[in-house]
């Protein structure tokens, strides 16, 4: 009779019927399997950060309110250079303030372009000057770069050292060798002076007798165009009568750094939505910024970047990997599914049962992760600015986003449960699968029709953000393009969803029971 | 109107380059019979071929007329009892025969009331309710006896049913074979112990390495097991003259001389006469240096499996 009843008439619907039984058996196992426990915590991922998020924000403008809120039109009419206390008398107790002195060692501006004088007295007789470079620059290169030395007698006109042999360290440059910083030139730029960079660093000159000196001029690197920084930092004057025992004559050490202290204070306004930042430097009001602890147009930018960036192309795909693949492997390697395939069943109808069972599963948990996630973001909003989007589109987002999220189930599904089916080593597989989705962005547009993700682009129903200045490979690879409106989106991701489960119906149809060593 | 019987015709099945079972022709009428054969020698092949678990390479098989490729018919009048010891983390025996039976299409109250039934005649009523995963071995392929025939099957395919049953519930399990055998129903049971099912048995077959060496019922299949001739090699000094004496024996039914005239090929339906025979000619002065047995299958075959182990 049940026979009679099954291949007649009523076959379809008792087919669907015992598709629907077999769902619910299996659907305890594709909610509460032990190994899938994973699958929840990808799902509500996203519901926890906005959560963790939501509640940081609330916290900080609790802190921010406990002074008292600011009026909104006060806080926008400081202007630049106000004092510390102006502002404070006209805006009340700041939320926050803070403050502090810096002191920073700067080089002191000297206005010698570049050259120093150093003078002794009184005069001493000498026949060898000799200029000893301990440290050649402030910026730390260790090239010693001196463009004239001039040495100066009681009459203070003739430059003693002009024209006289001049030795000194190798030089860095051969052109560039000691008698440069002799020759009463600094014009000609870089090769117009002297440079060394082996130690000792040093520079002499002989006046060809001993003469009385008293003055010497030293034009460092800045002298002759270079940076201030390249000037010779630390060096010290010699003379001598013989060349042999020199005494030293001037010192210049460190000279040219100062102390600088900057006082800074930072006070901070709220008036319930927007934080104000107003830097004061010295005691003047030197830049405002402003800061929103909660934005809900931010908030749903960022949310639209993790549910395509995170939810679909990871969350739901390794989900879908999870549930589906093994539906059939699992049982085989249990050692179970021989009591389905002796059940009273086509094996088509066996598939869909358990696919069946699979999506209600994985639907319920990555649209419902999608729901809770969206509901944590816009949680912690200010409630009319909630109900103005939630009646300007933001109900039909949550709508889309949870059917994005079971879409997509659909197809990773289908695609999982196939590939499960067909292969005995499913993992390379599903990498493959992993990287045709991902780099889906750059296939020839007859090829893009065969990924998921393809599909699942246009049903989202805010654009992901992306950086206007992403290179355009990876513009590509974010945001494919995709079918033009949603109805043909999904028509075309259930004809892709129904090929996938027709080959996999197929592969059980063809299925034997294999569980190694049999009697 | 198709005769209610299980036929096999020319059915093949390879495992890769293993043989599984080769050209097996069957004809099962209704009753108990027992597939007999060594391990591996293809039993469990063929009820899995027969139920579609697995697919022949070659020729075709009808369980009441009913292709294996056709579950939807076949599995309502079929009840297979596996030997895979396994059952669903989740099932108690209770819920694991229950479920099953959903698949049919039964309402819950039909099922359970099927259930309860199926576990009642197999006595495992006081365990219903207890993880299947915890039964001992012996509950545990009684709890899938039940499974397969909660449905009220007409044919019931058992791979060794009565392994791991201890001697009171194997003479229960035994007269519900016998009545099931006298509803009409086909009882298809398999065994490797010979003697363990010859005298419940309306038919036996025997199988070896994938081949059916005799069936019928079991007396038949004595004599034909003892009927079938078996080859001896003899080798001694003067082979014609042992072949002339020898042929005169009833139960030689065939010799041939080996081309160096010191041995010969002799085809006997008795090993005892033969022996006996080749005794006497020896203190006949013939010299007989060796007997070996040439092809030993079948008797060897049958020696195995009436010898248990």
């Amino acid at each position: 009779m049940a026979l009679r009843q099954a291949q007649g008439g009523g076959a379809l619907s008792g087919r669907a019927g015992q598709a629907w039984t077999i769902a619910k058996i299996e659907l305890r196992r594709a909610f509460f399997a032990k190994r899938g426990l994973w699958v929840y915590a990808l799902a509500l991922l996203p519901a926890g950060a906005f959560f963790v998020h939501g509640v940081d924000a609330t916290l900080r403008i609790e802190r921010l309110s406990r002074n008292g809120l600011t009026d909104a039109a006060l806080m926008s009419g400081v202007q630049k250079g106000e004092t510390v206390d102006a502002v404070k008398a006209r805006l009340g107790t700041p939320a926050r303030e803070w403050g502090g002195t810096d002191v920073r060692r700067v080089r002191k501006k000297s206005d010698n372009k570049g050259a120093t004088t150093h003078v002794i007295e009184p005069a001493v007789d000498a026949r060898f000057v000799r200029l000893n470079i301990n440290r050649p620059t402030y910026s730390g290169n260790g090239v010693a770069t001196i463009y004239e030395f001039e040495v100066y007698g009681a009459d203070g006109r003739q430059n003693l050292a002009l024209g006289r042999p001049a030795t000194g360290s190798p030089p860095c440059d051969p052109d560039r060798g000691p008698e440069k910083a002799v020759n009463g030139s600094v014009a000609a730029g870089t090769p117009d002076s002297w440079c060394a960079e082996d130690w000792p660093l040093f520079l002499q000159v002989d006046l060809g007798a001993a003469q009385s000196v008293t003055r010497f001029v030293v034009k460092h690197a800045s002298a002759g165009g270079e940076s201030e920084e390249s000037d010779t930092r630390d060096f010290n004057i010699q003379l001598s009568t013989n060349g042999k025992t020199f005494t030293t004559v001037a010192t210049s050490t460190g000279a040219g750094f100062t102390d600088e202290r900057i006082e800074y204070r930072t006070l901070v306004y709220f008036d319930g939505r927007r934080e104000a930042r107003l830097t004061f430097v010295d005691g003047k009001l030197n830049s405002q910024g402003s800061d929103h602890p909660l934005r809900l147009d931010e908030d749903r930018a960022i949310f639209a970047g993790i549910f395509q960036y995170f939810y679909l192309r990871l969350a739901i795909f390794f989900g879908c990997l999870g549930m589906f693949m093994f539906l059939f492997s699992g049982e085989m390697s249990n050692r179970t599914l021989h009591y389905w395939f002796l059940a009273p069943a086509r094996r088509e109808v066996l598939l869909a049962g358990k696919y069946a069972a699979g999506l209600v599963a994985s639907s319920v948990i990555f649209s419902g992760g999608a729901l809770l996630g969206f509901a944590a973001m816009i949680w912690p909003h200010d409630a009319v600015e909630v109900q103005a989007y939630w009646n300007t589109g933001g109900m039909s987002h949550a709508f889309w986003y949870a059917s994005a999220a079971a879409l997509g189930c659909l197809g990773y599904g289908s695609v999982f449960l196939a590939i499960g089916v067909y292969l005995k080593k499913p993992i390379i597989p599903a990498a493959i699968i992993l990287a045709w989705e991902g780099i889906n962005g750059i296939l020839p547009h007859a090829l893009q029709k065969l990924s998921v993700l393809y599909y699942l682009q246009s049903i989202c129903p805010v654009p992901a953000p992306l950086p206007d200045d992403a290179p355009t490979l990876i513009r590509l690879l974010a945001a494919p393009a995709a079918p033009a409106s949603r109805p043909l989106a999904i028509l075309g991701l259930l004809i892709l969803t129904a090929v996938v489960l027709w080959f996999a119906g197929r592969a059980v149809r063809r299925m034997e029971i294999s569980y190694g060593a049999e009697g | 109107m198709t005769a209610p019987a299980v036929v096999f015709d020319e059915v093949s099945k390879f495992y890769g380059d293993v043989l599984g079972v080769n050209r097996v022709t069957l004809n099962i009428p209704p009753g108990i019979t027992s597939l007999v054969g060594p391990n591996g020698s293809g039993k469990t092949t063929l009820m899995n071929l027969m139920t579609g678990l697995i697919h022949p390479d070659n020729g075709s098989i009808l369980t009441r007329g009913i292709p294996p490729g056709n579950p939807e018919a076949l599995m309502r009048i079929t009840g297979y009892a596996t030997q895979y010891d396994t059952a669903p983390r989740w099932a108690t025996g209770f819920t694991f025969i229950t479920t099953g039976l959903l698949l049919f299409g039964y309402g819950r109250a039909e099922a359970e009331a099927r259930a309860w039934k199926a576990l009642e005649r197999l006595s495992l009523t006081e365990a219903a309710n207890r993880k299947v995963a915890a039964y001992s071995k012996g509950m545990r392929q009684r709890v899938r006896l039940a499974q397969a025939i909660a449905h009220d099957p007409q044919v019931l395919v058992l791979d060794e049913p009565l392994n791991g049953l201890d001697p009171l519930v194997r003479a229960e399990t035994i007269a519900l074979f016998r009545t099931w055998a006298n509803e009409g129903k086909h009882v298809i049971i398999s065994s490797h112990v010979l003697q363990e099912v010859d005298l419940i048995s309306d038919q036996v077959v025997l199988i070896a390495n994938g081949m059916i060496i005799a069936e019928g019922t079991i007396r038949t299949v004595r004599e034909e097991i003892h009927e079938h001739p078996s080859q001896y090699l003899i080798r001694c000094s003067n082979a014609s003259s042992l072949a002339s004496r020898l042929f005169s024996e009833d139960h030689v039914t065939e010799i041939k001389l080996h081309e160096d005239r010191l041995g010969l090929l002799v085809m006997s339906r008795d090993r005892e006469q033969l022996a006996r025979a080749l005794g006497r000619l020896a203190v006949d002065g013939h010299r007989i240096d060796t007997v070996v047995p040439a092809d030993e299958n079948v008797d060897a075959l049958y020696e195995y499996l009436i010898g248990g182990e």
